[in-house]
């Protein structure tokens, strides 16, 4: 085996013992702040079990997932800042979310469908469906900045829907509110096993076209002329970023700076290919998604924060700190070109 | 480097200069009548056929078509006319089979920072690794082989985006060379190249000739293209000439295309293209 | 007759006729409105500002709900030339031209009213915009028990009607007071979680719902020091335990199905109240249908000390442009 996968092994054996980590603290963490499993009674723990446990492992697939579909929007679109709503996902889970908060009022016909669909099918459903339109107003995978626009378009576009909803019904107001700033509060098992399901389908397709993601780097000419079959290659790719981002805000809303920073943290510890990115990555993002869920939960015990505050926090001093390096890198006399 | 190291007397221990083995070169051959880019007709009536074991270079002025004949022959772009390989149509080859048997090396390719240059020379594997399979001895040893011949073997571990332009023209270089194709196009390979790679590189080119590959290379160095079996002059979307660089022909074809403003000479043993 | 004399009779009488004009004058605005005092009304708003009016206002514009309940409630709904879009209670107001919201008020609509003076909320992005136009603004915004007390002094000072105000409040109070006397023992001491709003946001001790409670007798989980609108951790309730559960029906749906909330009491025992949505205009507003409030609750504890609280058989139909 080559000495670089050597180095991969032993950031995922780091990784998956953080999330054990993790794991441990946010069964410990309750409405009280520390409360571990030793001290109370049996009914109590099992009710902390229904509770504590699938939020916990819920925030780490959450982060997994939105972590992966940031990877691999990095590696599809060649672009470092792409994150996993740059298709319209946010706007139109956002946009089914307030569609559907509307409609509940509006007759006991629709409050009854509102009701059997749900806030996580109507998140899933518009996110799905935006990158849908994303696709149909490119016209086709075929074309990277094409597809960039679309989804821009369709972002902006499905936001304002949703707010125009909001205008028109200011009652759902603070419920769009705590969607937008994502929230892990009401995470129970069969939330997680979608999610693992989710998660499990989208990481074996990514790991699948690692290697197309890879000569991909070198460009579509070059790509191409190496045997990869990009159009179904982009295709395959774009479903599963779909259903990650999907599944991810469906049961947690939308929560920022996860999938864009996970891969950048990843590829902050050394060279990497998409193989090793494409797995670490969403490590990395679960970890990230549980310590703000945990941190969330723990500072202002019994309240609580919006998840997605502290994960801006996180990740937008991570990227600051970054840049600083950077500039020192490059630009300062001690760069290296 | 000094220049021991950059021309070895002997083989040396991995059998750098030894012959590698391609496989059945196959042959290339393009018919174009027309291809268009946008409104602009760029390409005119035209066909070639590269000969295997031999290198053969294009030349001519800016804006002559050349890079754009040499991705229409990588079945890069579509035209009016018909691509076939051994005599089968481009498109009824199945992808990664082609692959094996044609590779490309594009005009400044994009190449992430991230990876390390060893990774970026094994990409070139790619058209023989199953899909999801690891790679193994033979891809290995075909790495090793391209980067040493490229003198890019002593940088493998680094990033590629903490090497100077000429490092990674080598590492793409090596990446182009371990596809080990029968048919090998590279478009403008010497951009960040100093003049004594300029030297390496013409050599390894008659390296791979001489296991039997055909090599086939746009060119804007009259100079190292004057060292080819055949020049191609191209000039406004047509091919003008094709034939050997001692014929007074090709010289007489040089002249024209750039508007008698050069001066061919012959220097020691060589033909030496000068600015008049 | 000589010119002096002739032209000392027409000055007085050019005199006399002018002094009968200007006494007319004069005397036309008392003769008009005779109950109306001139003397000017000089209070502090909840903003710390002194208003000045010149005399009781006759048109006045409302841009709270429960300030619009408040002057009707004190017997100048006449006076209402234009409310805001919340504004529903009594009835006739339905009637009156809308003005918006508190954000996004139609300033040229509300201008064109020539109100005397306008009463809206502290929070009123318009109030500047109204106050340089040269309008008389108050703004009043009760939030707790005690606000309402005050508030109602303040219209009442403002509608010149104090005494009736002060009785108000008084019939008010009573009302709460014997919802709260009526309560059979067992309904008494319940422990209750009232739900505001999805996230979850529960009303604590300090909020309005909360104070209600408390003179109900009842145990509100969230305690003072959380604050009046808490977003909680919804474990925080599960721990809680409560008996009762309140809950508007928009919310109250999904409500058992939230992981690990099947085993709360109120759940398991179907103590939950869900508020229609004009029960819940009534319970979010303080103003003077507060023993209203407090009657909505009190029929809910009793519910709930007798057994599993029925649903609500008409569905959940939310008013257009949403409720406040």
């Amino acid at each position: 085996m080559h000495a670089m996968s050597g180095r991969t092994l032993t950031q995922l054996a780091a990784l998956l013992a953080l999330g054990a980590v993790l794991l441990a603290l946010g069964l410990a963490i309750g409405s009280m702040g520390w409360s571990p499993w030793t001290e109370g009674g049996d009914t109590m723990r099992l009710i902390l079990w229904d509770i504590r446990a699938p939020r916990s492992i819920g925030a780490w697939l959450a982060g997994a997932l939105l972590a992966l579909a940031g990877a691999i929007a990095q590696g599809l679109f060649r672009n470092p800042l792409a994150d996993p709503y740059l298709l319209g996902c946010s706007a139109g889970a956002s946009l089914g979310v307030a569609a559907l908060l509307f409609v509940m009022g509006v007759s006991p016909a629709a409050a009854a469908l509102a009701l059997r669909v749900g806030m996580t099918g109507a998140a899933f459903a518009g996110a799905v469906g935006a990158v849908l339109l994303t696709l149909v107003l490119a016209r086709g995978v075929t074309q990277s900045l094409r597809l960039l626009l679309a989804g821009v378009v369709v972002g902006v576009v499905l936001g304002s829907g949703a707010a125009l909803f909001t205008l028109m019904n200011p009652d759902i107001l603070r419920a769009m509110q705590a969607f937008m700033l994502g929230s892990t509060g009401y995470v129970g098992w069969s939330a997680v096993q979608v999610m693992a399901a989710s998660f499990a389908l989208c990481l074996l397709v990514a790991l699948g076209s690692s290697r197309a993601l890879d000569a991909l780097t070198l460009g579509e000419d070059t790509a191409r002329s190496l045997g990869q079959r990009l159009t179904l290659i982009r295709l395959l790719l774009i479903a599963a970023l779909s259903l990650a981002t999907g599944a991810a805000v469906a049961q947690c809303g939308l929560i920022a700076f996860v999938g864009l920073v996970a891969p950048h943290l990843v590829r902050s510890w050394g060279p990497t290919t998409h193989g090793a990115l494409l797995l670490l990555s969403p490590l990395t993002g679960g970890a990230l998604l549980l310590a703000a869920d945990i941190a969330a939960r723990w500072v202002i015990a019994p309240q609580e924060l919006p998840v997605g505050i502290i994960t801006a926090l996180l990740g937008g001093s991570y990227l600051l700190w970054l840049m600083h390096r950077r500039k020192a890198h490059f630009g300062g006399p001690g760069g290296a070109r | 480097m000094n220049g021991a190291a950059r021309f070895p007397a002997e083989r040396d221990a991995t059998g750098a200069a030894a012959p590698v083995d391609l496989g059945r070169v196959p042959a290339l051959r393009i018919e174009l009548r027309s291809l268009s880019l946008g409104p602009r007709e760029v390409l005119r009536p035209l066909a070639l056929a590269p000969a295997p074991a031999a290198w053969t270079a294009i030349v001519g002025p800016n804006g002559a078509g050349k890079s754009t004949l040499l991705r229409a022959m990588a079945g890069l772009l579509p035209f009016d006319g018909a691509l076939t390989l051994d005599g089968k149509p481009w498109s009824a080859w199945p992808a990664k089979e082609r692959a094996r048997h044609v590779a490309w090396l594009g005009q400044n390719e994009a190449a992430s920072d991230d990876l390390t240059a060893y990774d970026v020379a094994m990409l070139g594997r790619l058209p023989h690794q199953p899909w999801l399979a690891p790679a193994n001895a033979a891809d290995h040893a075909a790495v090793e082989h391209a980067m040493r011949q490229t003198q890019s073997w002593d940088w493998r571990e680094r990033a590629l985006g903490s090497l100077s332009g000429g490092e990674r023209q080598r590492v793409l270089l090596a990446r182009a060379l371990a596809v080990r194709s029968g048919v090998l196009l590279m478009d403008e390979p010497l951009a960040h190249l100093d003049p004594p790679h300029q030297s390496d590189w013409a050599r390894l080119v008659r390296e791979r000739v001489a296991s039997g590959g055909a090599v086939v290379s746009v060119l804007h160095e009259l100079n190292v293209a004057l060292q080819a079996d055949t020049l191609v002059v191209m000039d406004e979307g047509r091919i003008v000439h094709q034939g050997a660089p001692d014929d007074p022909a090709t010289h007489d074809a040089l002249q024209r295309v750039f508007h008698h403003r050069l001066l061919i000479l012959r220097v020691q043993g060589r033909w030496v293209a000068l600015n008049a | 007759m000589n010119p002096m004399t002739l032209l000392l009779r027409a000055l007085r009488l050019f005199g006399m006729a002018g002094a009968a004009l200007a006494a007319a004058l004069t005397a036309a605005p008392l003769l008009a409105a005779p109950s109306a005092p001139v003397v000017p009304i000089t209070l502090k708003d909840d903003r710390g500002h002194a208003v000045s009016l010149p005399a009781v206002p006759r048109r006045i514009v409302s841009l709270l709900p429960s300030l619009t309940e408040t002057i009707c409630e004190l017997g100048d709904c006449a006076k209402l030339v234009g409310v805001d879009r919340f504004s529903n209670f009594p009835a006739s107001v339905q009637k009156l031209p809308r003005l918006g919201g508190l954000d996004d008020t139609s300033i040229e609509a509300l201008v064109a009213l020539k109100p005397d003076v306008v009463l809206l909320g502290v929070s009123a992005r318009v109030i500047d915009r109204l106050e340089g136009l040269g309008l008389k603004v108050v703004a009043l915004e009760p939030r707790s028990m005690t606000d309402v007390q005050r508030v109602l002094g303040k219209v009442g000072q403002i509608l010149g009607k104090e005494d009736d105000a002060r009785r108000l409040w008084n019939r008010i109070d009573g009302h709460i007071a014997q919802s709260a006397a009526t309560l059979p023992p067992g309904a008494r001491g319940l422990s209750v979680y009232y739900e505001v709003d999805a996230g979850p946001y529960g009303a604590g001790t300090a909020s309005f719902m909360g104070e209600i409670l408390t003179r109900l007798g009842a145990r509100n989980i969230i305690p003072a020091e959380l604050g009046p609108f808490p977003k909680l951790n919804p474990e925080f309730i599960v721990r809680a335990d409560p008996q009762v559960i309140m809950v508007g029906q928009r919310n109250a749906p999904g409500l058992p199905q939230r992981p690990g909330w099947q085993a709360i009491r109120a759940v398991k025992n179907q103590r939950l109240c869900v508020w229609i949505p004009a029960e819940s205009d009534v319970l979010v507003r303080p103003g003077p249908r507060m023993s209203e409030a407090a009657a909505l609750m009190a029929r809910c504890l009793r519910d709930a000390a007798n057994g599993p609280v029925p649903l609500p058989t008409v569905p959940f139909n939310a008013p257009p442009g949403g409720m406040r």
